[in-house]
């Protein structure tokens, strides 16, 4: 295939995804009494600030981290629907414990961390366990495991652990032990502002955004590159072809999940060293939008951050939207749906043409006369 | 009597390629009519196209005399015709009647399954073809032949009057292709029109009335069985003489390489899948495994590969016991293996070849530098599989599913045998392929062998196992039951001991 | 489970003093129900004759002045049309619009809540005034009140009070208010109305989540004293749908009525509710209760008059509802801040000033209006202290 035609179906999926995005939602905001270029001027001029870009990054940050958990799971055709109870418990455990031991600023933050992705892996493995012993699908059993995590543990060890006598303010301020300032990991502001200008508003780029990226090379390199990834890899795409070719199936189920786990550990940790020890109302459903983070961005880690950043630029317009009166919350939450739906059936068709397109070259390098049967 | 099929001037561009080039056939009503051609040489496309799946660049088809031009199966089982494919599409964990009612369910009020009207219509069909299956038993119970005239009655209860069959002696042992001869003939004599793809050619004169071979993509003969020897339909075929399977001279050393040793192997329910088998293949020696399919040597197989528990007894490799290592372990230690189904157990077919390459070599040279995966190496190890084996494709980046099955069975051959093994386990390797690509295959095993590789040879193919095996022994319901020397033996006879009507010495 | 939660315990104690405070007359009769030591600080005396002002002006609005303020509503979770909360505050903010004049924008969260930093921050790039719906908008309204001190913040459900340096606790600052409301003294009444309408002598208190600084346990502790001012004897069933931070007990109906159901079950014939969207399946299930039993049994709705919400089938079940006036309170803080009286720190809505009520539509509680209006004026006299937690 030639270079100018991969480079053309490599740019389609995303026009083609964007211009049917667009599209739709315009329909969707004339149909709901709204001028959809205002709109979109709105949510471009909105997001164009600088203090709307720290917005978007910190609520990005979370996300993409759990798309990568479900990710590394997707890779192998484990659907772990945990993350959420895995993250929630994860950060809970985390910041408790890391409130509580006497560490040095730098040595508490790092502890924090590999205590968030211990309980999330832990929490995780069990089920990667228990399908590989006892035959239970992860999809139940993360989901039961989920019930289990959020309104039993969780419920029961906030109470437990608010008795260490953390009041940050009132009622909507009521959480675990707060952790010293030394040992939450430092905003990003002079980073960013050596690059641009002075954040108002107080906004704090979350120096978890350091985690993330870490989170996606590991993600890259181990997947991609490494031997355990290609067994990962392989496990996924044909698990009896693995078996054979020497891949540990059950070990590696459990690896999987850990890995998910460990990962889905970390996706708390934006809100834990934003607000600075766990709060009993936590912002929750990080785990499922990392399903269609991870959907969306073809488990790919450069595509999980466009997805990522597409669900936190979406989120963020929908303020301003609301403000402006330019579309009501409702309205942007179908822009969402449409959004992805566009995303996914492009990537569809565009990845269906590359397949055609695959065969065909094979076909072709049969020989010009040699015709072949199974070119399609 | 009247014209069932007409095609004419029928061509399909693939870019670059010419699949069918102006290709002519018409099929009586009530004929077995075979289709004979090399892989390549377009009998898929012709009958894609005849079942509705790909349409023709230019042409016209005449079903029953009246012009027609399928976009989908759909229309092509409307007008009465039903095709078997290669490869079975039938959900393992349902009955025999639920896959065959499979999206044609008749249905009672309030949309449910109307059981008994279709197990009377199933009955009715049987009856009518002379086809006889439970309706009660499991897909996954059943035997390759038994599954195959599932998917023979399953478009029969379609009302299908011209069946098209998609080589489907491939997947058959001599007996079971008896069987599907004999009902073949039933449903001609009951009034179907048969079209089938084949390339075995004594099987083609066998049970075919006209055979139309086809060669690049065009029709080059019309012939009947009585008019042709096999000698002649294979030049029609290729232009050229069939290569043989034949080994020149034995290569077989005093060094044991696979010293296998009473092992029995059971299922999740305690039954008998191997029973206490006992052989050895030393170094530059071919085994072969004969046995009607579903006799335990694939569980055999399995077990020496380590993907099934050895229940009882021990499988050495070069003297060293390897019964309770895993698969991993084992292939590090030297054992190679080419699966029965590419597919399934061979392929990442929506991995680049590289990858595949790699698979099953992973942890080792030189796919592997530390934890990470050598891509360098990689690569160019497929590059040398391909320019050795004669891998058809543009590069070594496209992904396994672009390749045809013959290429891809040539990747795999090339995957285990550039791994220098010391024993290769090697399940129907020339399945599906064409004749090119099987004496390629032939080839490289015997190359292989020579240089001291120890193979385990399973094939349904009784020519390719007499024709490169040193020693063939026959395995019946778990056991080995004789020993034999190839030199000394016929396809036929060897068809009777697997069947158990002979015996011998094991 | 309630009993150990100290903290909470404390926290909801330390919340009463203030809004007790903040309530004028029931100072000397609320401290002594609490087993916090803290005296009124300065700040909070303060903040208490302020609070006073507003508080009488509400009993007395009639003519208000007309305002150009431009005002920015956030709301909780679920926005408009939740027939409760919400809609309640946007009734307070168009009866503002329409009486003062003033111009408003309005917004609501994502449905995780993520993003009511943001919105504050928006509604006070354009707005005087930004009003936050919900005690879950604390902690931002205090860091966005910090970073915008020409714009005054007023959150309802929350003191807005820092108890970090500072065991009373002190305003986050002095553009941030808390509007908050005396729901035991609306619960005694209701629970009085309860035990007042009992035949069985058995009645029923549902809880939407525990564990929530408290909030719903002053409900329940309420409705108890009530119940027991009139019928000292009374069982009262008591459950709650889930425990934080499990919000979803907000919005179950479907646990709701099973759980109601159990209690019609054991006896109960009147079932309060402090549950948020669950709300529903109470009265649901006195419907159903009420047809299987053959004999009438009641609910008892909450914030809203939810005779008037609720589906019409189930209207004739509702014996009155707890009302907790945020359109109100959302109306006189807008009104502090046109007039220039807005007081950083907890305003209090109680009965004497009508924040908290009980609402007579269907008359179902007409035979005994003398009374609870009786138990209504020892509250406001402070003859009756009505405890915030549940004995």
């Amino acid at each position: 295939m030639s270079l100018s035609r991969r480079i053309l179906l490599a740019l389609a999926a995303p026009v083609v995804a964007l211009v049917v995005a667009l599209a739709m939602s315009s329909v969707v905001l004339v149909l709901s009494g709204s001028n959809p270029l205002e709109a979109f001027a709105d949510m471009i001029g909105h997001a164009s600030r600088l203090e709307t870009m720290v917005d978007i990054l910190n609520r990005a940050t979370p996300i993409y981290i759990a798309g990568v958990a479900v990710a590394i799971g997707f890779r192998m055709n484990l659907f772990n629907i945990g993350v959420e109870g895995q993250y929630l418990l994860a950060a809970l455990v985390a910041a408790h414990v890391g409130a509580l031991v006497d560490l040095p600023g730098p040595l508490r933050i790092v502890f924090i961390l590999v205590v968030a992705m211990a309980v999330g892996a832990a929490y995780s493995g069990f089920a990667g366990v228990l399908k590989v012993t006892r035959g239970i699908s992860e999809v139940i059993s993360t989901i039961m495991l989920n019930a289990i995590a959020i309104t039993g543990l969780i419920a029961f060890l906030i109470r437990e652990w608010q008795a260490g006598g953390a009041i940050q303010g009132g009622v909507g301020r009521v959480g675990t032990t707060p952790i010293p300032d030394s040992g939450l990991i430092p905003n990003m502001n002079p980073v960013l502002e050596f690059f641009t200008r002075e954040i108002r508003q107080g906004k704090q780029l979350t120096g978890v955004l350091v985690v993330a990226i870490l989170v996606g090379i590991v993600y890259h390199l181990l997947v991609n590159r490494t031997r355990f990834g290609f067994d990962l890899r392989a496990s996924g795409i044909n698990p009896f072809a693995a078996q054979v070719g020497g891949v540990p199936a059950k070990r590696m189920v459990v690896s999987a999940m850990v890995l998910s786990g460990a990962v889905a550990g970390l996706v708390g940790m934006t809100e834990i060293n934003q607000v600075g020890f766990f709060p009993a109302n936590p912002i929750k459903g990080l785990g499922f939008t990392g399903i269609a983070a991870a959907l969306l961005g073809r488990n790919h880690p450069a595509g999980i951050i466009l997805a990522a950043l597409i669900f936190s630029f979406l989120d963020i317009s929908s303020g301003v939207l609301q403000f402006t009166g330019a579309a009501s919350r409702e309205i942007v939450v179908i822009m969402q749906g449409v959004i992805i739906l566009a995303a996914v059936v492009a990537y569809e068709v565009a990845s269906r043409a590359r397949e055609r397109q695959e065969a065909k070259s094979a076909a072709e390098a049969l020989g010009d006369v040699k015709p072949s049967e199974e070119a399609a | 009597m009247a014209t069932a099929i007409e095609l004419s001037g029928i061509t399909k561009r693939f870019p670059g390629v010419v699949a069918n080039d102006q290709v002519n056939l018409t099929v009586e009503e009530g004929e077995i009519h075979a289709i004979c051609g090399e892989n390549g040489a377009g009998k898929s496309t012709l009958m894609k196209i005849l079942y509705g799946m790909q349409q023709a660049d230019s042409g016209t088809m005449k079903v029953h005399g009246r012009e027609v031009r399928f976009v989908s199966p759909t229309e092509a089982i409307a007008a009465g015709i039903g095709m078997v494919h290669q490869h079975f599409m039938l959900a393992d964990q349902l009955t025999v009647l639920e896959n065959v009612i499979l999206g044609a369910e008749p249905t009672k009020a309030l949309g449910r399954i109307d059981f008994e009207a279709a197990r009377e219509h199933l009955r009715e069909v049987g009856q009518a073809y002379g086809l006889t299956i439970d309706p009660n038993d499991l897909i996954e119970e059943l035997e390759v032949g038994e599954r195959q005239r599932v998917e023979i009655i399953k478009v029969l209860y379609r009302g299908a009057k011209i069946l098209i069959l998609d080589e489907p002696t491939a997947v058959l042992v001599p007996q079971e292709v008896e069987e599907l001869f004999r009902n073949m003939r039933g449903l001609k004599e009951d009034g179907a029109t048969i079209l089938f793809i084949d390339h075995k050619l004594d099987e083609v004169l066998a049970i075919a009335d006209t055979i139309t071979v086809l060669r690049d993509g065009k029709t080059v003969a019309t012939v009947k069985p009585n008019e042709v020897t096999a000698h002649d339909l294979a030049e029609l075929m290729v232009g050229s003489e069939l290569p043989t399977p034949e080994t020149t001279e034995s290569t077989v050393t005093d060094q044991v390489a696979l010293d296998v040793e009473s092992v029995t192997v059971l299922d999740e329910d305690e039954r008998v899948l191997v029973d206490d088998v006992t052989f050895r293949i030393r170094r530059g020696e071919v085994v072969g495994i004969a046995g009607v399919e579903g006799n335990g040597q694939a569980e055999l197989v399995d077990a020496i590969l380590g993907t099934r528990p050895v229940h009882r007894g021990s499988i050495k490799l070069m003297g060293e016991d390897v019964t309770l290592l895993p698969v991993r372990a084992r292939r590090e230690r030297g054992i190679g293996y080419i699966p029965q189904d590419r597919h399934r157990e061979g392929l990442l077919l929506t991995a680049p070849l590289w990858e595949n390459a790699a698979l099953g070599h992973q942890t080792q040279e030189p796919f592997v530098n530390g934890i990470f995966i050598d891509r360098a190496g990689s690569k160019e190890r497929t590059e040398h599989i391909r320019k050795e084996f004669d891998v058809r494709t543009p590069n070594v980046d496209v992904h396994a599913h672009a390749l045809s099955g013959g290429n891809q069975q040539k990747l795999i051959v090339g995957r285990e045998m550039t791994a220098d093994p010391i024993v290769l386990l090697a399940a129907h390797p020339t399945r599906g392929i064409d004749v090119g690509a099987q004496a390629e295959v032939w080839d490289d095993i015997k190359l292989a062998r020579s240089k001291g590789m120890a193979t385990l040879l399973i094939s349904a193919d009784l020519d390719e196992l007499i024709g490169l095996s040193d020693t063939i022994v026959v395995m019946l319901r778990g056991g080995l039951v004789a020993t034999l020397d190839p030199a000394k033996l016929s396809p036929r006879e060897l068809g009777a001991y697997m069947t158990g009507a002979k015996e011998g010495a094991a | 489970m309630r009993q150990h939660l100290r903290v909470l315990s404390l926290l909801a104690a330390a919340m009463l003093v203030l809004v007790a405070c903040a309530g004028g007359d029931a100072v000397t009769t609320t401290a002594p129900t609490t087993d916090t030591t803290a005296a009124p600080t300065d700040t909070t005396e303060t903040t208490e004759a302020t609070t006073e002002t507003t508080a009488g002006a509400t009993t007395t609005s009639g003519a208000v002045a007309a305002c150009d303020s431009s005002v920015g509503l956030v709301f909780d979770i679920g926005g408009r049309g939740d027939q409760s909360f919400n809609d309640s505050a946007a009734a307070g903010l168009e009866r503002a619009a329409d009486e003062m004049g003033i111009t408003f924008t309005e917004a609501s969260p994502n449905d995780d809540g993520s993003n009511r930093a943001e919105l504050l921050q928006l509604a006070a790039d354009a707005s005087d005034i930004v009003l936050a719906i919900g005690f879950l908008f604390e902690g931002d309204a205090a860091a966005v009140g910090a970073e915008n001190p020409e714009v005054s913040f007023a959150v309802v459900d929350s003191p807005m009070l820092d108890f970090t340096d500072n065991p009373e606790g002190v305003p986050y600052g002095d553009n941030i208010a808390g509007l908050v409301f005396s729901e035991e003294q609306g619960s005694f009444l209701v629970g009085a109305a309860a035990a007042l309408k009992s035949t069985t002598g058995t009645i029923g208190f549902i809880g939407g989540v525990s564990g929530v600084g408290g909030l719903i346990e002053k409900f329940e502790a309420g409705y108890q004293a009530g119940a027991m001012a009139v019928n000292p004897d009374i069982e009262i069933l008591s459950e709650y749908i889930t425990a934080a931070p499990d919000f979803d007990g907000f919005n179950a109906p479907d646990r709701a009525r099973e759980i109601a159901l159990a209690m019609y079950d054991g006896g109960a014939d009147i079932v309060y509710h402090a549950a948020g969207g669950s709300g529903a399946g109470l009265f649901e299930a006195a419907s159903v209760a009420s047809d299987t039993s053959g004999s009438k049994v009641w609910a008892i709705g909450v914030d809203s008059d939810q005779y008037n919400t609720a589906d019409p089938a189930v209207q004739e079940f509702i014996l009155t509802s707890m009302l907790k006036r945020v359109d109100v309170a959302v109306f006189e803080a807008i009104r502090a801040q046109c007039e220039g009286t807005f007081t950083a720190g907890p305003t209090a809505y109680d009965l004497s000033v009508d924040g908290v009520g009980y609402s007579t539509s269907g008359g179902f509680v007409d035979d005994i209006t003398d009374q609870l209006e009786d138990f209504k004026a020892q509250i406001v006299s402070g003859d009756i202290v009505v405890p915030t937690e549940p004995s």
